[in-house]
């Protein structure tokens, strides 16, 4: 199709130029991956979840296809959003420890993922072993266990 | 150690089974390129990293391979949940169900049960990480073939 026609970012939300780094004296013939960038562009965490990464940089168009799927908007999706986002921080922190920025983003989305979290098991009951002690009887055995989820 | 979470990183809701979609799916629990490999792949590359930053990322992706295989694991469940031998007599699953019939196992979509053949793991960094960018590339490319919703992949920041 129309991948390449001089433009280099025929996809809406695709990687643009400028968005990895690359060695500035890079040896020739030697494969090379961009290093990401600190404040790369990011999604909201609803977007985050759809695409399945956090950064736009990193939502390449394999086989042309770009849409994420519709997340459902639900306690339990809202929750899962948030605590992707924490891990994708995590990850990229993993790969950048200096970044104050995304640090405190981190921060942020950890603490909110916790409440949600919290709130999350007083109403539908225990996500872990551990949290089934904080109920009045112990909850861990009950429906739906995740893969039994109805439509 | 790890300790269970009793929910899915992604919702898996399938109310349609198919067992000829659930034939090529369980290739991405089981297979060459599937989670179960991805997660044993990076857990036990971990321990011959000798950079912090690398160390913790391959504890983190490979925690994260986890829970995928899980979530594969329900959308092959969902696909053949309720389902008959007649229903899927005729269909591409019918030679899976023969052996398990709708219980998960770890198997390719070809019939090969899962293998550590399908990893590596050299001690050495270089040679690790290069298997990762493929290993991870190569499962990107077969996620999009089926038109399942992407998984997470790590490629780009690698390296």
């Amino acid at each position: 199709m129309n991948q390449d026609q001089g433009n280099s970012c025929p996809m809406p939300g695709a990687c643009q130029d400028g968005q990895g780094s690359l060695p500035s004296c890079a040896g020739l013939s030697v494969p090379y991956v961009p290093f990401q960038p600190k404040g790369a562009k990011k999604y909201t965490q609803t977007e985050a979840l759809a695409n399945g990464t956090l950064f736009p940089g990193l939502n390449l168009p394999f086989h042309l296809k770009m849409e994420g799927s519709a997340v459902p908007a639900s306690p339990l999706t809202q929750l899962q959003a948030l605590e992707f986002v924490v891990m994708e921080l995590g990850a990229y922190l993993d790969t950048h420890p200096d970044d104050n920025e995304a640090f405190a983003l981190f921060q942020d989305y950890a603490a909110a993922a916790r409440e949600a979290k919290a709130a999350y098991e007083t109403q539908y009951g225990p996500l872990t072993l551990c949290s089934a002690a904080n109920g009045q009887s112990f909850r861990w055995l009950e429906e739906p266990w995740p893969w039994n989820a109805q439509q | 150690m790890f300790v269970y979470e009793k929910k899915l990183q992604y919702p898996v809701k399938i109310s349609t089974p198919n067992p000829k979609l659930a034939a090529f799916i369980i290739s991405q629990y089981g297979g060459p390129d599937g989670e179960l490999g991805a997660s044993m792949r990076y857990l036990s590359q971990r321990y011959a990293m000798p950079y912090a930053e690398a160390k913790g990322l391959l504890t983190d992706i490979g925690t994260e391979e986890l829970g995928h295989m899980e979530m594969v694991a329900a959308i092959v469940h969902q696909l053949t949940r309720n389902l008959t031998a007649d229903q899927i007599k005729d269909t591409p699953f019918a030679p899976y169900f023969v052996d398990h019939t709708t219980g998960i196992y770890p198997t390719a979509a070809s019939g090969a049960p899962w293998s550590a053949n399908g990893i590596q793991s050299t001690g050495d960094v270089i040679a690790d990480l290069t298997e990762d960018l493929a290993a991870d590339g190569a499962c990107v490319k077969g996620q999009r073939d089926v038109s399942v919703r992407r998984i997470p992949s790590h490629t780009p920041p690698w390296a």
